[in-house]
């Protein structure tokens, strides 16, 4: 009996249309996510499968050389998956179970990686623990080669744990103390509840979180270009077809080559891991968490958790200092003039650029996320789980095969009838030189965060909070304005910030797409470190941070609340 | 209610709503072909089990919910396509939805706003029914800085200050803890009874249905079980179910002897006795004779059909007894609790009713 629920989805969007507004609203996320997501997609799609692009699989996919980087990839994704999610269950640990000093220390110290450019920490590594490494040659003497790897896992967990820290965190704090309670109540001790207990409810946030770095790893361009040396990845290889062999073909191969685990592991997390979830938030905990006491568990755990922040601090560290010193690892003398360049030579047009289209596309990428979510938790409409899967490919899909889809979509007008629908996006006399594309590509890139955070906010507001509005006669707009908008604005807050960082910060997507009139930060920093001038790559990074910040700081005035109403929003 | 001052204001006509079920395929029905008037000036509930359709019921008629088919319509004018906000009802939700980012006087000016009414008169309006609701200086307070009770005022509040047709409520009560239910509950009743407004309310407390309503529509899986005065419930069911469900009840089976005039004789435990036929039956039909638990009484006579005490509760107000009677188990309320009355668990004691509280259901 399908029938009945297309019925009565047929009848939720009738009741759609006698609402001009929301229809309007609607049909524009709609075609927003159609072109700018669905289509440069689609286009990888009709490339690699062309008479071109068939035969290619067949020949990669027999070369052992492309064997040995598809290896690569998922060996490099599985270790970052483990070892990231190691880490940040250890933060996770650390801040909720156990009673030590330092955890705001160690708290902020996670979360500093989520506003770097990708490749910061990589070089960074490369001057403190490289061949002529400050620490590895300067303090020990060794001339370790980086490299490869092991410097990639090292530099990538670093750079990526701080999302399964939260994740796993929220999931800590969730858990029901009266459930340790009962475990212990019924003759268990401490070890026997974290294996029987804490675990199993957490199980599905750690394999979420072993996911998502796995993803973040193999679809990481940033890192294996400035680290990887000789150990070649799926995403790199993307690159160079493009770049150096100009084969837009064989790169769109490769792409759906990466794209299958990449989407097989969202699939999987979406459709699976979300449903085993045992976790139930149900607000108020009814007890404190009790804390580790034993003390050789809680200091080694604590000695473990300050020896990752002491690297992360490090790393930092280097960055900050090497942007104030001549030739970082061969000349200390203090210099201000990678700062010169940055801001006032060569390298301030990118600077504004980025800072520029990273504003354009941040407000617009929070507004469509909050307003999809909007639809897909209040609304009923046919393909309504279409369009939430759609808008989460933009994320859910590796930057380097954004980046590509958008070459193989835009880079000629596309017309229907004589009309030019959308102009030349792409490449040379791209309309705005390419600026458009970059802003679409950004705002691809950041509305799937702030969707996950309004879908989160607005599940929490009880509905009956909205129906009492249009109970008391106000209709959806004002409803929408006065009272759900209102009470979801830390959702916005956090999507505008990660919106601005997330476009400061991102490389693999817009790697193809900047042209001689548009220069992007992320990509000159990438030049600065091919080049070796690694001073100006820090210059740029320690800036970069500075314009977040500050853009963090405005959002906080402009939506920022601490009113505390919004906390409860059970409306009791 | 005088018969000639019933004017029909809300009438439901064969209302359906169904809902895809959990696997998608199929459809459950949620509201099944209910028909029902509501008259201009009552005090109507909607009383059932969770899931029997009561609240959709209540939703539909507030416009959160279309029906797949039938037909609504207030003061005769079809209103089964009108959006919520353009309905003259007002709903006082079961979590009092209170908006939790504003003032208590905002909440309560939140609906008059929407009419673009005059800030002057809004302040005059919002501030009387503070005051009504005795909640007068609390108006620059957030909800969260009330107490539960306080909570269900500004809810009924800002219903109120609408002015609307019918009050519509979804179990308004039941967040508050016992005391307060009962206090609010007089409440309600007072307001309502004050005012004279249209009310629909709903609630699956049979004790809250009872002293609250002109009316009761005892709802079961979807549709209307029995409608009626709480006196019409409690005493005269139709069905097993209402029976069971307004309240503490026993079955007895019996088998009419003689019908005549809707008079019927039967024997039961050892007495004969003579009540209303309620429903259609001849000399011989097996029928079920309800007795609620205070219409039985426990005597020490060996005349009487004798039972074994299995429990004895003491209730303050009451004695509930659970007794066994060849096997069946009774439920006997004796509402003169003196200590001294008490019998013991285990006590063989003689049972004996007051014949004109039985009522006859079909078996």
């Amino acid at each position: 009996m399908q029938g009945i629920r297309n019925n009565q989805q047929v009848k939720q969007f009738r009741a759609l249309l006698k609402d001009p507004l929301l229809l309007v609203v609607l049909l524009f996320l709609i075609f927003f996510v159609v072109v700018a997501i669905l289509l440069p997609i689609l286009s990888i799609v009709r490339e690699s499968a062309s008479d071109d692009g068939r035969p290619l699989f067949i020949r990669y996919l027999s070369d052992p050389v492309y064997q040995g980087i598809i290896w690569n990839t998922l060996i490099l994704g599985t270790l970052v998956g483990v070892i990231g999610t190691a880490i940040g269950f250890l933060f996770a640990f650390v801040q909720v179970k156990l009673n030590v000093p330092f955890k705001r220390f160690m708290h902020l110290v996670a979360l500093v990686p989520v506003i770097s450019p990708p490749f910061a920490l990589a070089t960074s590594a490369i001057v403190l623990f490289g061949r002529s490494g400050s620490i590895s040659r300067g303090i020990f003497g060794v001339r370790y080669d980086i490299y490869g790897l092991d410097g990639l896992v090292f530099v990538m967990t670093l750079s990526f744990f701080t999302i399964t820290y939260l994740n796993l965190r929220g999931m800590m704090e969730a858990l029901d103390p009266a459930l340790d309670e009962a475990a212990i109540n019924l003759g268990a001790n401490r070890w026997r509840v974290f294996r029987t207990v804490t675990i199993p409810m957490l199980l599905p946030g750690i394999a979420s979180s072993f996911l998502l770095l796995f993803v973040e790893a193999i679809a990481d361009l940033g890192n294996p270009l400035v680290l990887g040396g000789n150990y070649e990845v799926l995403a790199t290889r993307v690159y160079v077809t493009v770049i150096g062999l100009y084969n837009p073909t064989g790169a769109a191969v490769l792409s759906i080559i990466l794209l299958v685990p990449s989407l097989l592991v969202f699939v999987v997390q979406r459709f699976w891991i979300s449903r085993i979830s045992v976790v139930s938030v149900t607000g108020k905990p009814t007890g404190t968490p009790q804390t580790i006491e034993n003390p050789f568990v809680k200091w080694g755990l604590f000695a473990a958790a300050m020896f990752v922040c002491l690297m992360v601090v490090l790393l930092y560290g280097a960055i900050l200092h090497g942007a104030f010193v001549n030739v970082p690892g061969v000349r200390w003398d203090f210099t201000l003039e990678h700062f010169d360049f940055v801001i006032n030579g060569i390298g301030s047009q990118a600077m504004r650029d980025t800072t520029v289209l990273s504003s354009i596309a941040t407000p617009i990428a929070a507004v469509i996320g909050i307003l999809i979510a909007y639809f897909v938790v209040r609304k009923q409409f046919l393909g309504r789980d279409l369009l939430d899967f759609g808008a989460m490919l933009g994320i859910a899909v590796p930057g380097t095969i954004i980046g590509i889809g958008y070459i193989l979509a835009f880079n000629t007008p596309i017309m229907i009838g004589g009309v030019t629908i959308i102009p030349k996006l792409t490449g040379g006399q791209a309309v705005f030189g390419g600026a458009l594309a970059i802003v679409l590509v950004y705002i691809t890139r950041s509305v799937p965060a702030a969707l996950r955070s309004g879908v989160s906010s607005l599940s929490q507001i009880d509905p009956a909070i909205e129906e009492a509005s249009v109970s008391l006669g106000a209709d959806s707009a004002r409803t929408f304005r006065r009272i759900t908008l209102p009470l979801i604005r830390p959702a916005l807050f956090a999507g505008l910030v990660y919106a601005f960082a997330r476009s400061m910060t991102t490389i693999s997507a817009i790697i193809f797409l900047t042209t001689p009139q548009t220069k992007i930060m992320t990509q000159q920093i990438l030049n600065e470190v091919e080049n070796g001038r690694y001073g100006n790559a820090f210059a740029y990074c320690v800036i970069l941070v500075v314009i977040v910040l500050v853009a963090i700081g405005v959002f906080y005035a402009l939506v920022g609340t601490n009113t505390g109403a919004e906390r409860r929003v059970k409306g009791r | 209610m005088e018969e000639q001052s019933k004017q029909v204001l809300l009438k439901l006509v064969n209302i359906v709503k169904e809902f895809p079920d959990r696997s998608g395929r199929g459809a459950v029905r949620a509201v099944d072909e209910v028909s029902l008037d509501i008259y201009d000036g009552e005090f109507l509930t909607l009383l059932g089990p969770s899931g029997c359709g009561k609240t959709t019921t209540l939703r539909l008629i507030a416009g959160f919910e279309m029906p797949n088919q039938g037909k609504i319509s207030l003061e005769e004018k079809d209103i089964t396509q009108q959006p919520p906000n353009k309905r003259d009802m007002a709903l006082v939700f079961q979590n009092y939805a209170l908006f939790p980012h504003m003032s208590v006087f905002d909440n309560v000016a939140y609906g008059l706003q929407s009419q673009k009414m005059p800030r002057a008169q809004i302040r005059e309006k919002v501030n009387s029914s503070l005051n009504t609701m005795g909640l007068g200086g609390l108006g620059d307070r957030r909800p969260n800085q009330l107490s539960g009770g306080q909570q269900q005022r500004v809810a009924l509040a800002r219903s109120l200050v609408m002015e609307p047709r019918i009050l519509l409520f979804d179990e308004p009560l039941s967040n508050l803890d016992a005391k307060l239910r009962v206090q609010m509950r007089s409440e309600i009743h007072r307001l309502q009874r004050s005012l004279g407004i249209t009310s629909i309310y709903v609630t699956h407390d049979q004790v809250e249905a009872m002293a609250l309503s002109d009316r009761i529509v005892v709802m079961n899986k979807g549709k209307i079980e029995q409608m009626g005065t709480p006196e019409e419930i409690y005493h005269y069911p139709k069905t097993r179910f209402v029976a069971d469900f307004i309240g503490r009840a026993n079955f007895l089976p019996a088998t009419a002897k003689a019908v005549t005039n809707g008079q019927v004789s039967l024997s039961l435990l050892g007495k004969q006795i003579e009540t209303r036929a309620p429903f259609e039956m001849a000399a011989g039909t097996e029928v079920t004779a309800m007795l609620r638990p205070e219409a039985l009484l426990l005597r020490k006579d060996a005349s009487l059909p004798q039972a074994i005490i299995e429990q004895a509760m003491y209730l303050g107000t009451e004695i509930e007894y659970l007794i066994n009677l060849d096997g069946t188990t009774i439920t006997i309320a004796d509402n003169d609790p003196r200590r001294q009355h008490m019998f013991a668990e285990g006590e063989t004691i003689g049972i004996d009713f007051i014949p004109e509280a039985v009522h006859l259901l079909p078996e």
